[in-house]
């Protein structure tokens, strides 16, 4: 692979917390603008692998690299515009879901209400939404809200920490769709973490397993070998 | 001493022993009453008032002799430094699991009491004699331990309770003092909210410590009223500093220089 091509890379990552070791020496490459869907069973370190790239917290050692360049050496505020983490737990922020949306955008200096209708919609938030208390959203609507207010920043990669968990099974599709429609016309870099086999071939353009926090197997989806991934 | 408006209260030490004795059958009423409800608290309720008691003579004697030390310019800031320094200890207790907690609230509350001792004293609110530093130095130092106390208990509380809500938002680029700026108003607000309702119900409710020690000795209750405000201004002066900057310094451990929640929260 051209060097070029990589846009996330990271090379023998460990993270503990206290003595339990979560992250054992993870190698891994995502390339540019493709979907990594990031399977594994619960506790095997995808999230703290999320939470490392977009430095929430801190890797023991190995190194992260965006772009070709040291996580630790790009300011972190402007690394998490760039690299925005959408988190398992959608938290709204108190206000209005175009204020959910606009508040980061304003305090990254950017100002634009179109931009902030753009990114709701592209997310499939209906408009009669738009000006409703977020906190008292659904789940799945939530979910929604969240990946605007990701979108909005125009970050070059997401990473997507089980999107649609808890939502609705009837509108998991639903979300899916929104994400890979816009993932496609906003050509963005996806880690895509899940626990769902069939939801990592559906949405991945390869499929990288992680268990007791290191990589069991890297692939293509069309082939990939499930045996001893759980 | 005595005579005048004066002259009800015992002024020697002897004449007041047998009047606390007299008053001491409250003493006993408490303890019977403790019984008769079967509280269990009679024997903690001793203690406290002779613990109480032995502190505050060994306070009484204290100040007796400061008050006719020539040298008592000298013991002042012995004084005033141990209560910064116990104040700065007993509230970082209250920072649970904050690392070095010490080094957040004795400066707060050192710079909010010296702004409020400074302004007294040259605005002559405070003549610069002991009998008027000690005591008020002891407000001061007390209530700005018990603002940073209420302010940093407050603040961790509501970091810890919204924790996600602080990643979510540090995870899209909000810098850590944005991120955290409700919860920083959450809790100086809780922590001065008690001292805003005391003054508005002051003189209706009750009467306040020092108006209602000064007309005990006889000050005109218009100046006592006075005096009493300016110890409120000093109070809530001095309260919102500690604050302020409680939640100022403690920014600095609750995040690390990546804009990270600290490990320890």
């Amino acid at each position: 692979m051209n060097p070029s091509d990589i846009h996330i890379g990271l090379k023998g990552v460990k993270k503990s917390y206290g003595k339990k070791e979560i992250l054992r020496g993870i190698d891994l490459t995502v390339r540019r603008g493709e979907i990594l869907s990031l399977v594994g069973p619960s506790g095997s370190g995808k999230s703290t692998l999320l939470r490392c790239i977009n430095r929430l917290i801190d890797i023991d050692s190995g190194e992260i690299r965006v772009d070709g360049k040291d996580i630790r050496k790009i300011d972190p505020v402007e690394l998490r515009r760039r690299v925005v983490l959408m988190p398992q737990n959608s938290v709204m922020f108190p206000g209005t879901v175009m204020e959910n949306v606009m508040t980061p955008l304003k305090i990254a200096g950017i100002e634009g209400e179109k931009r902030v209708v753009n990114a709701l919609r592209d997310s499939g938030v209906p408009e009669e939404l738009f000006h409703r208390d977020a906190e008292k959203l659904s789940g799945g609507e939530k979910k929604r809200v969240a990946l605007a207010r990701a979108i909005a920043l125009r970050p070059e990669a997401l990473l997507l920490d089980e999107p649609t968990a808890g939502v609705d099974p009837k509108k998991v599709e639903l979300i899916e769709r929104s994400i890979l429609d816009m993932v496609k016309k906003r050509r963005l870099t996806v880690i895509w973490v899940t626990h769902d086999t069939e939801q990592a071939l559906r949405v991945g353009n390869r499929i990288a397993s992680i268990k007791d926090g290191k990589v069991v197997k890297v692939g293509k989806k069309d082939g990939f070998e499930w045996e001893g991934v759980y | 001493m005595g005579g005048g408006l004066l002259s009800g209260i015992p002024y020697t030490p002897e004449q007041a022993l047998l009047t606390m004795a007299m008053a001491g059958v409250l003493i006993v009423v408490a303890v019977a009453l403790m019984r008769m409800k079967r509280l269990g608290t009679e024997k903690e309720y001793l203690y406290a008032l002779l613990k109480g008691g032995v502190q505050i003579f060994l306070l009484a004697l204290f100040l007796t002799y400061i008050f006719s030390s020539p040298y008592w310019y000298l013991l002042i800031w012995i004084l005033l430094i141990g209560m910064v320094l116990v104040a700065g200890r007993t509230s970082a207790k209250r920072a649970s699991g904050m690392p070095d907690a010490g080094s957040v609230t004795t400066p707060a509350i050192l710079t909010g009491s010296v702004v409020v001792i400074v302004v007294l004293a040259l605005s002559g609110a405070m003549p610069m004699s002991p009998q008027f530093i000690i005591p008020l130095s002891g407000m001061v130092f007390g209530n700005s331990m018990t603002i940073c106390s209420l302010t940093s208990e407050r603040f961790l509380r509501e970091i810890r309770l919204g924790k996600d809500r602080v990643e979510s938002a540090l995870s899209l680029g909000i810098p850590s003092e944005i991120a955290m700026d409700e919860f920083g108003k959450q809790a100086i607000k809780a922590a001065i909210m008690p001292t805003i309702d005391r003054l508005k119900t002051l003189g209706i409710i009750f009467i306040p410590g020092a108006m209602t020690g000064l007309i005990m000795a006889g000050t005109d209750p218009l100046v006592a009223a006075e005096y009493q405000m300016i110890i409120y201004f000093m109070i809530t002066g001095g309260g919102m500093i500690t604050a302020a900057l409680t939640i100022y310094l403690m920014r600095k451990k609750v995040f690390t220089k990546a804009e990270q929640l600290a490990e320890w929260v």
